[in-house]
């Protein structure tokens, strides 16, 4: 199996990948908490692009691919914005009390909870993000 | 996303229905915000109708808790559905927040 989604670098395009991922799980018959999930990892890779990877009023395109074999999701987020490579960015303390937990670093880190899978690759002045999830 | 404002027993309630994502956060915020700002206040985030939050959603939960304890209010999490309970606990925020 295997879906494709191109999206715009504009933030409202997140109402489109909401919509994607409803679809994918009903036709891989996923639960609703992973489908919830995998919404939440999509949508904190997606807006990192939209937000940051290209200049302000530039228009670009996003491709997203899902691809499932052997029980494996395998999302694949591509983008020519400026290199980035996520998987280097800190993750939020999640150990501190409120007072002291900063406001950022979320994103990154659900990621990290929520996927088996997460390498980043610069390809031909890509950014090629790849996010795995085994499915039992 | 809708959001309705209300006054409850000393308590103002703010129910938040539908997704609270990137697109919908900022809308949330400047809604909540005003209120946030207000002494020794009982805000509560009612979530029964909250059917996603995102980490802007998470975003905003956070500095509701801030702003509002730092004025010597409560800030308190109401009715969360087992899927945003979910990223709650993930996040760590159970153990900060108050949840009912």
């Amino acid at each position: 199996m295997e879906k494709k989604l191109v999206l715009k670098n504009e933030i409202s395009e997140i109402s489109k990948l909401a919509a994607f991922i409803e679809e994918l799980g009903e036709e891989l018959d996923l639960t609703p908490d992973l489908v919830f999930n995998l919404n939440l990892v999509l949508e904190e890779a997606v807006s990192n692009v939209i937000l940051y990877a290209y200049p302000k009023g530039e228009q670009q395109e996003i491709s997203l691919s899902a691809n499932v074999s052997d029980n494996n999701l395998v999302f694949v987020l591509t983008d020519s914005g400026k290199e980035f490579d996520p998987t280097q960015a800190p993750d939020a303390d999640i150990t501190l009390s409120a007072e002291e937990r900063q406001i950022g670093g979320l994103g990154i880190f659900l990621i990290r909870q929520i996927m088996n899978q997460i390498e980043y690759q610069r390809i031909d002045g890509k950014n090629v993000l790849t996010l795995g999830k085994q499915l039992n | 996303m809708e959001v309705k404002i209300l006054e409850q027993n000393d308590e103002k309630v703010v129910v938040i229905e539908g997704r609270v994502d990137t697109v919908t956060a900022p809308e949330l915020e400047m809604k909540v915000s005003p209120i946030w700002a207000t002494p020794a206040i009982t805000l509560v985030f009612d979530c029964e109708k909250l059917e996603y939050l995102s980490s802007s959603g998470l975003r905003i939960i956070l500095s509701a808790h801030k702003q509002v304890t730092a004025k010597g209010g409560k800030f308190i999490l109401r009715n969360l559905t087992n899927e945003v309970r979910s990223v709650i606990d993930l996040t760590g925020f159970s153990r900060i927040l108050t949840i009912q």
